[in-house]
């Protein structure tokens, strides 16, 4: 097993990784930015190293920074994290190639996933079903046309090199098409320094269901069922829960299954996610994630397996160890996003807070490295916290969240808990009747 | 930068530190450093805030203490030097002072440079970056030692 791990990330997620590892007896590296100097994660770190200014680009994502201080430090490992570099597979290869493990999958995988219109070829050739769309980027408005009508509108045209729901554009006839386009592809480049973009068949309704997955990279896979995440706000996910209160036991097998097949096939190596719309019975692949995802830990709640574990484990070459028969997936478990933004119009509120209390007792897990005095700096995403809420069903855990959002105390900065406190006594959430636009008409958007 | 794992850490010696203290007392100095093999002791007036002064919800003692500013351009360097000329490390690496081992360093304390004149080398992923002197000026106290790791923003040397 390692005995440094760099963390190379940020925020709760790097102090969930820095848990992991203490957990196991491994030593962790913080990396931070002069803007993050006095955060939990660098603070509890065993050692830590500032790697640049605040900005992402100079910092977070500054490759060399980040192996200088894997070799001044003596790492052995590094974990990505979530977002920033952990799913760019260029990183991966060079962090291989500089003699350190890299706590993820292989760059291959991360590599094709990462490329929409890849990503979609493959998850078709590894047996997953796929949304209609165009085959492949788009140069111009007559050829998007000639693929729209094959498609059947409404269509939606999306970044190749996208991700976060930016860059994208519904288009209901031609004539939207054609205004829409140019737009999208002026998106596209400003966003990901990229401008190809592609058009996929738009659902009304779907659910968005996603498979948790672990593999060993030899073969053996396992899934942790899956995680509704159709409460979400401008294509951010903003309320977790699994089970999904929207599918049946054998939709579950059916669609887990062909999840695992498809990942046994590739021989995928640690923790992954793949993303599907689910409507009317059928599930449409989005995209396959080959990294953690924030909303992870409610997967660990029913399953009682540690997702950061397993990862650290594989990287160091150990194979899974278990078959999915020996997983037991117990319960209800739902995540809050907290935000450090207004819960109305969700505007930006980075500050001191100036009084902290986070819930507890039974059933209750809350991730985040917020505590009074801390200063949310205004460079990076708004996440603040995430409350995880466990129940033997899912009455019990929608009680126990209701009594967990009363109990937990942000000062000195706006929150999203009162919208969390809203969505918790709404009647379409207590009956699980939602789709992905239902946050939004709820929001009156 | 807190590093645990290369270097033996610094045992504290009371007696020392104690005598230092006097010694600054004495002589109305701001700051005395002393350096024995690869430790240092440095006793400083200017001392940064309290290391109680931040409260954390558990292990406080565990913390290391967090520095006065958390950004901006003003901020001191990663090693607690903050005056107009402080030259801090536009990157993170291994500071050299001198171009191979056992030659003469670059510059020395005292000495005059010119703009642009190389004063240290960080290598950062097998690359010697030359770090040069942003203006003309008289080297007054160099922070580091040779092969020494740095981080992004700790002070270098003072030009003035």
């Amino acid at each position: 097993m390692f005995e440094k791990v760099l963390i190379a990330n940020r925020g709760e997620i790097a102090l969930r990784i820095h848990r992991a590892c203490r957990d196991m007896g491994i030593k962790t590296v913080a990396v931070h930015s002069t803007a993050d100097a006095n955060a939990m994660n660098v603070r509890l770190a065993d050692e830590s190293v500032c790697i640049g200014p605040p900005p992402a680009r100079a910092s977070y994502l500054n490759i060399p920074s980040i192996l200088s201080a894997a070799t001044i430090t003596g790492a052995d490992a590094i974990h990505p994290g979530i977002g920033f570099l952990s799913e760019n597979a260029d990183f991966a290869d060079v962090v291989l190639e500089h003699g350190f493990a890299f706590i993820g999958p292989k760059p291959d995988h991360i590599r094709v996933m990462g490329d929409k219109v890849r990503a979609k070829a493959a998850a078709r050739e590894l047996g997953m079903p796929t949304v209609p769309g165009s085959a492949g980027m788009l140069r111009n408005a007559d050829e998007a046309i000639e693929a729209a009508r094959a498609i059947g509108y409404p269509v939606l045209l999306k970044a190749v090199s996208g991700g976060g729901g930016r860059g994208m554009k519904l288009a209901h006839n031609d004539t939207d098409l054609r205004t829409l386009l140019p737009l999208a592809q002026a998106e596209a480049q400003a966003a990901f320094g990229d401008d190809s973009v592609y058009l996929e068949r738009f659902l009304d309704r779907p659910r968005h269901i996603e498979i948790q997955l672990i593999g060993d990279g030899r073969g053996a896979v396992v899934h942790l069922g899956e995680r509704d995440c159709s409460l979400q706000r401008h294509h951010q996910k903003i309320l977790e829960e699994t089970p999904s209160p929207g599918l049946d036991p054998a939709v579950r097998e059916r669609i887990a299954g062909i999840a695992v097949n498809a990942l046994e096939k590739l021989g995928y190596q640690s923790a992954g996610t793949i993303e599907f719309l689910y409507q009317d019975g059928e599930f449409y692949f989005i995209e396959m994630n080959t990294r953690l995802q924030v909303e992870h830990p409610i997967s660990e709640m029913v399953s009682g397996i540690d997702l950061v574990r397993e990862q650290l484990r594989i990287a160091a070459g150990a194979p899974l160890g278990y078959r999915q028969s020996d997983i037991q997936l117990r319960g209800h478990a739902i995540e809050c996003r907290i935000n450090a933004e207004n819960p109305e119009d969700f505007r930006p509120s980075p500050g001191r807070i100036s009084e902290y209390h986070a819930p507890g007792g039974p059933g209750i897990r809350v991730d985040s490295g917020l505590y009074q005095g801390y200063e949310v700096p205004p460079y990076y995403d708004s996440l603040i916290s995430k409350l995880i809420v466990y129940g033997g069903d899912r009455d019990e855990c929608l009680m126990r969240l209701r009594r967990a959002l009363e109990e937990y105390v942000i000062g000195g900065i706006e929150t999203t808990i009162p919208l969390h406190q809203r969505l918790a006594h709404a009647a379409d959430f207590q009956r699980g009747a939602y789709d992905i636009g239902w946050l939004e008409r709820f929001l009156g958007h | 930068m807190k590093l645990g794992g290369r270097r033996p850490p610094l045992a504290p010696d009371p007696d020392l530190i104690r005598s230092l203290a006097k010694l600054l007392d004495e002589t109305g100095l701001t700051e005395i450093e002393c350096s024995a093999g690869d430790q240092r002791i440095r006793v400083s007036r200017q001392a940064a805030a309290p290391a109680g002064a931040i409260s954390a919800p558990a292990a406080a003692e565990k913390l290391a203490p967090p520095p006065a500013a958390s950004n901006g351009a003003g901020h001191p360097g990663a090693n607690g030097h903050d005056q107009p000329g402080t030259l801090k490390a536009p990157l993170v690496g291994i500071a050299y002072l001198a171009a191979e081992p056992g030659q003469p360093p670059y510059v020395r304390v005292g000495d005059t440079v010119a703009e642009g004149q190389t004063l240290m080398i960080i290598e950062a992923m097998k690359v010697m970056n030359q770090i040069r002197a942003p203006r003309a000026g008289k080297v007054s106290r160099v922070y580091i030692s040779d092969s020494e790791p740095v981080e992004y923003g700790t002070a270098l040397m003072l030009i003035e």
